[in-house]
């Protein structure tokens, strides 16, 4: 009788938590050039397009595909973006980076790059270009507060969109792979009666899974 | 008792309205790694102005808020690192000291032309922009300019995970860096600078680079490099 209880807790729980959060939608999608596939030592590095070239992705969402990527027995080896950066100065700043595959060859002759690029056991770059944005939102909340108590009432909402795609570029054959894109919508929602209850869709979080998941299975598999 | 409470928030809340917003950030000396590059075989010297070692840039937004960085000595220290990594030597001239009697191929006079920096209130996007504009002078070791060559640079570091001041210091740092690397790319190209060395000392140096003083590189009166270009070899 317990344990039917503690299940049917379990189950209330899960389900509560199902209907606290948003609504959220994805699409994730690769288009393959090349062949791929990683040899074991063999690591990764995820770097945002410049910002000097308007690309806004977010430092917090480099991180969470690194650590995507690296996570379980099947993770890649991934060399931390900054380090990378550093390691290869001033080849791999927002000014400098290769924009094109085709300007790789020319960066490889440059004194050290190549050999630093070995050193690291480097084969793939993946360029990650896109953001999460606010693209719509509405409703209305109010607050109050007296000596009395307070509470809010209303309901308010808002949508974000993740948009992001993946440039795969591979350090060996110096030519793209492909690219992976992943689209996330979330809407969240606030309702509030006295006590604001926020269903919030993680959009980001979900881009950044989707996207890893993606990502792996695309530098993981031997197909052309 | 609650209505000692009660005034005390309510002083504290009047205190935070009428004190206005006002953000002061220090910049420690920033550090830029070694960088992948041979390093051109000559010796300079390196002349900085007065504010390299103490710099201080405000900014008012909308009369909301008031920004101000100091910089201290990083562009002195930013200068003087990145010379080491560019050139065989680096001797660093007091503005006192000869050039003529240095020994050196050539010297070099950075300033700053301009600083600017952006907030998240006035760029409605979550990140502080910094550009930075210095202007570089090169003499050869009779005292004659050979080069003036603008750099413009730009960073920009989002709020993201960190607080404001972080944020407005790693832009800086991260202009600093974009600077570092747009000189070690270009300077020799824009400044003929790696020639220099070849040139035959004359037997009496008639001449003393002059001292470019603060107000002298905001007139700006030359504004594109290479505008003397360097005499052949004698």
């Amino acid at each position: 009788m317990t344990r039917v209880k503690r299940l049917t807790g379990m189950l209330g729980l899960a389900l509560l938590g199902m209907a606290l959060s948003g609504c959220i939608t994805s699409r994730v999608e690769d288009a393959r050039i090349g062949s791929t596939g990683i040899e074991d030592g063999e690591s990764v590095v995820i770097m945002a397009k410049s910002y000097h070239l308007g690309n806004e992705t977010e430092e917090k969402y480099i991180s969470c595909v690194e650590d995507a990527l690296a996570r379980g027995k099947d993770g890649l080896k991934i060399i931390p973006h900054r380090q990378f950066v550093d390691s290869l100065f001033p080849w791999f700043e927002p000014r400098t980076a290769p924009a094109e595959t085709k300007n790789l060859p020319r960066l490889m002759q440059r004194p050290g790059v190549a050999d630093r690029i070995a050193e690291q056991r480097v084969r793939y770059i993946i360029w990650l270009d896109g953001d999460t944005e606010r693209v719509a939102g509405g409703g209305s909340l109010s607050c109050a507060a007296g000596p009395g108590g307070g509470g809010c009432f209303g309901f308010a909402w808002w949508q974000n969109d993740a948009d992001y795609n993946a440039s795969v570029w591979d350090l060996q054959n110096m030519e793209s792979d492909g690219t992976v894109s992943t689209d996330v919508s979330g809407t969240s929602f606030l309702p509030a009666l006295v006590i604001p209850v926020p269903l919030i869709a993680r959009t980001q979080s979900k881009a950044c899974k989707a996207l890893a998941t993606q990502l792996h299975a695309f530098i993981t598999s031997e197909n052309a | 008792m609650t209505a000692k409470i009660r005034n005390a928030l309510t002083s504290l809340l009047l205190a935070a309205i009428t004190a206005g917003c006002a953000s002061n950030v220090t910049l420690p000396p920033p550090t830029i790694p070694v960088p992948l590059m041979e390093k051109i075989p000559i010796t300079v010297g390196l002349r900085m102005p007065k504010n390299f070692y103490s710099f201080v840039h405000q900014e008012e937004t909308y009369g909301r808020d008031e920004w101000s960085i100091d910089l201290g000595n990083s562009n002195a220290a930013f200068f003087t690192q990145l010379f080491g990594f560019m050139f065989n030597d680096v001797k660093l001239l007091k503005v006192a000291d000869d050039p003529a009697l240095m020994n050196i191929d050539a010297l070099v006079e950075p300033s700053i032309d301009a600083f600017e920096f952006s907030t998240p209130s006035q760029s409605r996007a979550d990140a502080f922009a910094v550009w930075v504009r210095y202007r570089i002078k090169v003499f050869d070791r009779d005292g004659n300019q050979v080069a003036n060559w603008p750099v413009s640079a730009y960073g920009k570091s989002s709020t993201e995970g960190i607080n404001d001041s972080e944020s407005l210091q790693r832009a800086a740092v991260l202009a600093m860096r974009d600077a570092a690397a747009l000189m070690i790319m270009k300077l020799d190209a824009e400044t003929g600078i790696s020639a220099l060395a070849a040139r035959e000392s004359p037997a009496v140096m008639p001449a003393v680079a002059p001292v470019t003083t603060d107000d002298e590189s905001d007139t700006g009166i030359q504004t594109t490099a290479m505008e003397d270009e360097p005499d052949d070899a004698s």
